[in-house]
Order: C-alpha cells, then sequence, then structure tokens
C-alpha cells in the first residue's frame, strides 16, 4: 500500500493495485460520520464499439447497453440489492456517465457488510432474458422523463448539434427503439468485456481505517477468481473540427425560451498533468470572459439577456470536450450575438491581464478546497481524473503554475467559429 | 451541538466548532411570518441586497471583492417553512490554514456587514433600475417551475389541496405581487426586516467561539425585538370526497400527484412515527411504493412519497405512462391499504429507521446541513441531537406505523399529462 501526503491541503491518500489489476484508493477524512465507497467501471456510452473479450472481430451492440446493464446489476435471483443495502442501512446508487458506469454506496453504518456487498452485487452478474424484457418498461419512462425535460433538451441538444461522429451524440439511455434490441447475451458480453478489476477502480472516502479497509478488500478480491487482464480493443470514430450543425431550434410547451451556445474543443486527444492543465486553463479563461465578474455577465445582465438560470461550463475527457454558455432569455439572438462578440473581440485583440489571470486562478483554488469539504464530490472528481491519468491532488500546483500563454493556448482550442453551435428551445408544441 | 448566545432579544448567535472542515460557514436568517405580499417583496428584497451596496456599488465590484477573497461564497435567498417566511444570507470562506494568506473570514466578515447595513441608497432609497431589474428575475423564477414539469405538476396539487394557505403560497409570492413593489415599499420591507424580524446567526467552523463572538457583537449591531414566531395552524380538512383532476400539456409523460392529508404535523408528538412510516411507504429503495409500482409492476422510473409536516400532507409522486392512471392509483392505494391493515414487516421498518439515521447522520457532514438540520429541529428541542432523534425513530413499532398509516386521508388525485392522452 502506497500512502501520498498532500501538507497543504492536510490530506492523506492511499493507494494499491491489488493482483487482479483492481485499483483500490482510501482517502480518511476527519470528523465525518459517514463513508462514501463507489466502484466504477472505465465502461460508459460511449464505448459501444469494441471486441469482445474472447473474440477477434469488432462488434458495435445497441445504444443505450451501458445504462441498460447498470439497471440489471441490481437485480439479483434472490431479489432486489437495494433491500440489502437497505437492511444494513446504507443508501445505495449508481449512475452511467458517457465514459465510466459507477456502482456506490454511503453509509454510517457496517461499512465492511456494505463494502461487501457492493463488491459482490457488481461482481457477480445475473441476467435473464425475462428480467431484461421487465426491465424495458422502466427505462422507457426513464427516457420518456428526460424527454420532457427542457434543460436536459437544451443540453443534450447542444451536444448533438456539435459532434457529428464522435458517439457522445448518443444518448446515456438510448432510444426506446435501441433498448428494444437488447438482450440478456449483449449484457453478459459487455460485462465480460469491461468489468474486469483491471479497468476498474474502488474509492473509498470518509469515516475509514485505511489499513483495515485496504485489507479487507484484498482479501475479499484473493478469494474470487478472475481471469487474466487483458487489453481493451474500443473503436471511436473521427470527429471533424467544424460543428455537426451551426444552429439548432426545438419547441416544447415552455414559457421560457432557452438558449446554448457550444464550443467543441479543437484539442482532445490527451491525458494526465498535460490534460489538467489544458482543462483548468479553459475554465480559468471561461470565468474571465464569462464569469460574474466579466464585461459580457454586467452587460447581459443589466440588457435582460440573461437572468438566474445563466451559467456556463467546459466538460473535457479524453476524446471530446466542449463549452456551453446557457441561459433562460427573451432574447436569443442579442444573447447569441453578446456570446459571439465576447468571443471575437478575445480572437482579435487579446485583452486577459496578469490581474484576471491572479484573481481567477484565487477563485478557483478557494473553489477547490471549499468542494474537499464534500466527500462524494473527491470521490466523484478524483475517479473521473483518475480514468484520464490526472491526480485530482495536483490541481492546486497546477492552477498556480498556468501563465498567461497557457490561456492563449486553450482559448485557442475552443474559439473557432466553425466549431461552435447554438441551440434554442422556444415555446410551442411539439405536434405541430 | 450548537453553543447558543443571545446578542439581544430575538436576535440569537448559534456557533459550532470543529476542525472537520476547510471552510468557514456562515447563515444569517431573517424570520417573519408569512403572506404572500410580503413574500414577494422579500424576495425582491434578497436579491437586490445581493446585487451591490453602498461599499460595492456596482454587481461586478462585489464579485471581484469575493474572487480576491479566494472565491467566497455569497448568496441570498427567500424560502418559506410553515407559516414562517425566511430571508438567508449565506457565506462561505476558506479557512486562513489554507491559504497562503490571511485574514479572509475577517474581509468576508466585514463585507457581510455591509450587505446588511449600508445598502445601495441613492436619495435615501433603493435604485429604481437595479430593483426594477431583480422584479423583472424574480418574476421569471416565478414563471419559470412551469418549465419543469415535476415541479408545476407538485405546485397545482397543493394550490387545489389548500388555496390561498401557506402550504400552497409560494417563497417568492405572486406575478402581480412583484409588479406592485416600488423603491418606497421596498425600503419599508428592508427596515421591517432589520428591525422586526427574528434573527438567528449561525457560524460552523474551526473559529474561537468567544472572540466570534466579540466580533459579531461589535460589528452587527441588531436592535432588540419581540420573537415572532408562529406555528402553522392547519384549517379543518376532513376530506368529504376525493377530487380528481387531470390538466394537459405538450408532454410525453404523465405526472401524478397523490395528495394526502393527515392531522399529524411537525409540532405533533407523532411526528417520528409519521417520518417513519412515510419511509415505508415510499421513502426509499426499499420502499413499498419502489418495490411494487417500479420494480414487480415495470410501472415508474420515479415513484416515491413526501411528508410535508409542517403543513400535514403526505404525497406521491410518480412518473408514468398516462394511460396506466387508474393502474398507477389503485397500485399506490394498495400499498397505503397494506400499511393500514399492518402489513409491514420487522425487515421493512428496520431498513426504513437505518436509512433515516443514515440520511440525517449524513446531512451532519456538510456545513450547511448541519445549520439546516439544527436550525428546524431547534423549534422542538433547543438541545437536538441526532442521537436523541435517532432513539424516537428506533421505538417505533410496526402497530404505531399501523395507526399512522391510518391518519393518512387521500384528498386528491392529480394527473399532468400529454394532450393526446
Amino acid at each position: 500500500m502506497e500512502k501520498l501526503t498532500f501538507e497543504n491541503l492536510q490530506e492523506t491518500l492511499f493507494h494499491e493495485r491489488l493482483d487482479n489489476g483492481l485499483n483500490v484508493y482510501i482517502l480518511p477524512k476527519r470528523g465525518f460520520s459517514k463513508t462514501y465507497v463507489t466502484f466504477t467501471t472505465k465502461y460508459g456510452s460511449i464505448d459501444r464499439t469494441f471486441i469482445p473479450r474472447g473474440k477477434e472481430e469488432f462488434v458495435t451492440v445497441p445504444d443505450g447497453i451501458a445504462h441498460f446493464l447498470e439497471h440489471k446489476m441490481f437485480d439479483k435471483k434472490e431479489g432486489d440489492v437495494f433491500q440489502k443495502f437497505g437492511v444494513l442501512g446504507a443508501s445505495a446508487n449508481a449512475f452511467t456517465s458517457f465514459t465510466r458506469t459507477s456502482y456506490l454506496f454511503s453509509t454510517t453504518d457496517n461499512l465492511y457488510e456494505s463494502t461487501k456487498v457492493l463488491l459482490d452485487f457488481v461482481q457477480e452478474p445475473y441476467f435473464t432474458e425475462e428480467k431484461v424484457e421487465k426491465e424495458k418498461g422502466i427505462i422507457a419512462q426513464e427516457i420518456t422523463m428526460y424527454d420532457d425535460n427542457p434543460d436536459w433538451q437544451n443540453y443534450f441538444g447542444t451536444i448533438q448539434s456539435l459532434y457529428k461522429e464522435y458517439p457522445v451524440n448518443i444518448d446515456i439511455a438510448g432510444t426506446i427503439e435501441t433498448i428494444q434490441e437488447i438482450t440478456a447475451e449483449h449484457l453478459y458480453e459487455c460485462y465480460e468485456t469491461f468489468y474486469h478489476p483491471s479497468n476498474m477502480a474502488v474509492f473509498v472516502i470518509g469515516a475509514v481505517d485505511p489499513e483495515e479497509m485496504m485489507n479487507f478488500i484484498r482479501e475479499d478480491q484473493n478469494s474470487k477468481e478472475f481471469s487474466e487482464p487483458i487489453e481493451i480493443k474500443r473503436k471511436y470514430p473521427e470527429e471533424p473540427l467544424e460543428a455537426n450543425k451551426k444552429k439548432t431550434v426545438l419547441e416544447m410547451d415552455v414559457l421560457r425560451p432557452k438558449f446554448n451556445y457550444g464550443m467543441k474543443c479543437s484539442r482532445t486527444i490527451m491525458e494526465g498533468s498535460e490534460m489538467l492543465r489544458q482543462d483548468l486553463a479553459v475554465n480559468l479563461v471561461l470565468d474571465i470572459l464569462f464569469g460574474k465578474t466579466s464585461e459580457f455577465y454586467t452587460k447581459a445582465y443589466s440588457d435582460h439577456l440573461i437572468d438566474e438560470t445563466y451559467h456556463y461550463d467546459f466538460i473535457f475527457e479524453k476524446g471530446y470536450g466542449f463549452a456551453m454558455v446557457e441561459s433562460d432569455t427573451e432574447h436569443p439572438s442579442e444573447l447569441e450575438a453578446a456570446v459571439r462578440n465576447t468571443l471575437k473581440s478575445q480572437v482579435d485583440n487579446w485583452s486577459i491581464s496578469e490581474e484576471d489571470l491572479n484573481r481567477a486562478k484565487k477563485r478557483r483554488i478557494g473553489q477547490f478546497m471549499r468542494s474537499l469539504n464534500s466527500i462524494e464530490f473527491i470521490s466523484n472528481q478524483f475517479t473521473q481524473y483518475n480514468f484520464n491519468e490526472m491526480n485530482l491532488f495536483d490541481v492546486v500546483p497546477t492552477l498556480e503554475n498556468i501563465q498567461i500563454e497557457h490561456l492563449q493556448d486553450a482559448f485557442s482550442t475552443i474559439s473557432n467559429v466553425d466549431s461552435h453551435t447554438v441551440m434554442t428551445i422556444v415555446p410551442g408544441s411539439k405536434e405541430g | 451541538m450548537f453553543k447558543k448566545v443571545e446578542l439581544q432579544k430575538g436576535v440569537n448567535l448559534y456557533i459550532r466548532r470543529t476542525e472537520q472542515f476547510k471552510t468557514i460557514t456562515m447563515s444569517i436568517k431573517w424570520l417573519t411570518e408569512l403572506d404572500e405580499k410580503q413574500a414577494a417583496s422579500r424576495a425582491v428584497l434578497s436579491n437586490v441586497l445581493q446585487d451591490s451596496n453602498a461599499d460595492y456599488p456596482k454587481q461586478s465590484d462585489l464579485r471581484r471583492a469575493l474572487d480576491e477573497l479566494y472565491g467566497t461564497v455569497f448568496y441570498m435567498d427567500a424560502t418559506k417553512r410553515g407559516s414562517s417566511h425566511i430571508i438567508t444570507l449565506n457565506m462561505e470562506c476558506v479557512n486562513d490554514e489554507y491559504l497562503s494568506t490571511s485574514g479572509v473570514f475577517d474581509e468576508a466578515l466585514k463585507l457581510v456587514r455591509s450587505v446588511i447595513f449600508n445598502p445601495n441608497l441613492k436619495d435615501g432609497t433603493f435604485d429604481e433600475s437595479i430593483v426594477g431589474r431583480e422584479k423583472r428575475t424574480v418574476i421569471e423564477r416565478i414563471r419559470s417551475i412551469y418549465d419543469d414539469k415535476g415541479r408545476y405538476a407538485h405546485k397545482r396539487m397543493l394550490e387545489l389541496m389548500r388555496p390561498n394557505d401557506p402550504a400552497s403560497m409560494s417563497a417568492s409570492g405572486t406575478e402581480e405581487n412583484v409588479e406592485s413593489i416600488t423603491t418606497a415599499s421596498l425600503l419599508d420591507t428592508y427596515k421591517r426586516m432589520l428591525d422586526k424580524d427574528e434573527i438567528d446567526i449561525y457560524v460552523v467552523g474551526d473559529i474561537q467561539e468567544d472572540e466570534l463572538t466579540e466580533k459579531i457583537k461589535t460589528m452587527f449591531n441588531f436592535t432588540a425585538r419581540e420573537a415572532t414566531r408562529k406555528q402553522y395552524e392547519q384549517q379543518d380538512n376532513e376530506v368529504k370526497e376525493v377530487r380528481q383532476i387531470f390538466e394537459r400539456q405538450d408532454m410525453k409523460q404523465g405526472k401524478l400527484q397523490v395528495g394526502y392529508s393527515t392531522p399529524i404535523s411537525f409540532f405533533h408528538p407523532d411526528y417520528p412515527k409519521m417520518q417513519v412510516t412515510n419511509g415505508v411507504l415510499g421513502g426509499f429503495a426499499h420502499s413499498k411504493l419502489f418495490m411494487n409500482v417500479r420494480e414487480k409492476e415495470s410501472m415508474a422510473y420515479t415513484v416515491n412519497s413526501a411528508y410535508a409536516a409542517y403543513y400535514g400532507i403526505v404525497y406521491v409522486m410518480a412518473g408514468i405512462d398516462a394511460d396506466l392512471e387508474e393502474k398507477a392509483v389503485k397500485l399506490i392505494g394498495e400499498q397505503i391499504d397494506a400499511m393500514q391493515n399492518g402489513n409491514v414487516t420487522d425487515k421493512e421498518l428496520s431498513q426504513t429507521v437505518a436509512l433515516l439515521t443514515n440520511s440525517i447522520r449524513s446531512a451532519f457532514d456538510s456545513a450547511r446541513g448541519q445549520i439546516e438540520v439544527y436550525d428546524q429541529y431547534k423549534q422542538l428541542d433547543e438541545d437536538f441531537t441526532a442521537d436523541k432523534w435517532i432513539e424516537g425513530w428506533n421505538s417505533v413499532t410496526i402497530e404505531d406505523v399501523t395507526e399512522m398509516a391510518s391518519q393518512i386521508h387521500l384528498e386528491l388525485i392529480y394527473l399532468l399529462s400529454g394532450r393526446e392522452a
């Protein structure tokens, strides 16, 4: 077990890679009564074309399968796994993203029993055709729920308008049509390929004794049999520089139009410290150009172009990345012009100063410190970074070392207007 | 769990010293009686105070100062609880210990003082343009509920069950109430808030209690005031007939809300028993609703129950295919019938108590959670602790749950669904 101490943060991280390839991370947090445990596989909705374990040819599986698999993991021969967690007083959940599937629980009691339930249910697949069929009704309702959610439609519609080829443009849950094709055999094929311990990580944080917990997990894993780890072959299509569509308008039964300006990142094939620096640098540029201290924000808010729903974000993983500036607005075209002007004037004439940068850094450092109060944040963010070979605890030193030229470079990866799109949701009837 | 210091009559400081967090968190709560007109005015006021003040006359000045203080969080909001309306000022800054600088908390306190005592007045009143802008913002907040179908369905259910009652009032008032606000009326609201509201100040973090108390005493010069806190009184809600109301929008899924009334409210001695009962019914993933409506019948992705304890309302919400409304209502009814007939297992009961325990203990793992949970429960017991409350849940029996279930009376079935259904 290796021990990594981060003096300035007063945090200590324990890590071990077990014989079966599983990475285990443990971070004790003083004063906390809860423990949060996640068990995550590097497998999400974008992993749709791959060579299944034991085969030689690439296959493409029905959309929505990673998410479907996540649902079905909870359903065992002896009943629903939530029941087991409930008896132990642990609150369990799971989520599937574009790149990860995570199973988790939090508890203030029965930590080891709950950990055992988590490890076992994720490592003992049980799928039958009957159970798979039955789940389709539940997932269809989940998909329909998102269909009626204008914020999700605005977010995901923007991704679809940005991406022409890369499978981040496919809804994580699939569609009501694609999930009909899913069979128990598919689930086993995906499970065998992506749920090998060498493709997974366990993260334990909160009230925990690191030594004892590491021993517990090690013994559990040593008592189970696993096949040899093999390298997973996945295939992703090449994404053109241009946005898929310049403009998308969707009618929904809303009172307030919703606006989203999307910027596709042109440089995403990277990992580790280079990736962390670019991620933080893009975020700093966005803070300076679009944050609450920016000229853009001040003017757009007083001109009634944006309201309390306004926010911006940058999503970045190996293979894809996009920035978004979103708000409900009565004036989508004026808001679009304001966003475009802000970007253009920065392209034409760089105006971000040292002072802007230093203030933005201070803000981000404080925000990071604050987020270390949340064990859920640390766990999820750490795992996401870890799968991209980045270390969450490098955030502050990396931020401190960012210079103006890093910002200019980062800005150039999102500033090309050919890679931009505008999505609006306007009041009206979907049925026409 | 908090150390209480009475600063003035009606103005209390609650301090919790802990090394658990890397930040210092502060909340100041102004509490008064809820009425729609005041709610609207106070919602706009909290936005206006959040925007700027005499020391930071533009929003960007204030935001820049916060950034310089290592991204200190500052925001205000307007909420309701029972028959009270509450304006909260929230501040959170990084503890100096984790920074290469010092004095962040002191500077943040000064900024908070400016927000409260040095508003951005022009010729003795609030700036017309700022007030106009924030009125618009609050109106947009009220209107945007329509766009969130789940929230909208819930709002409609409450309006239909308890019209013109705190239970269905918005903490932002109505659009008309907001429209009618003037700079003069807003100034009046500000003065009332400052001088008449009951005030609770909370601070959580690694701080010296005595030093902090002295600081707050010198910096925040609140005057004494009468404590005005009143409990919500339920109207006579005897259910004469169950109403069924269907409304339509252009949407795909049906949003079902089933409303029940109960005489057991937050201040009732049986409140902990009803919390457990709601948990058995639909609070968790092991609960009857999840197991029978979702897992057994595959009818819904979301189905759960909630207990609006202040108003004596239990409600079930589900996202379903609108064509299956009748079946869903029947299934939901069967779960409550089963509970009324004593059909509750030891396992269901112990799972529920274990998860309630987990959720209250987990809430205490955030500073804001500590403040919000204590702020609620201190109304029942100033010496509230999670352990004491958990003891209460542990003593709930199956007979209690059965008895509580029989105190839940179906009142309204509300369905919001697509036009073609």
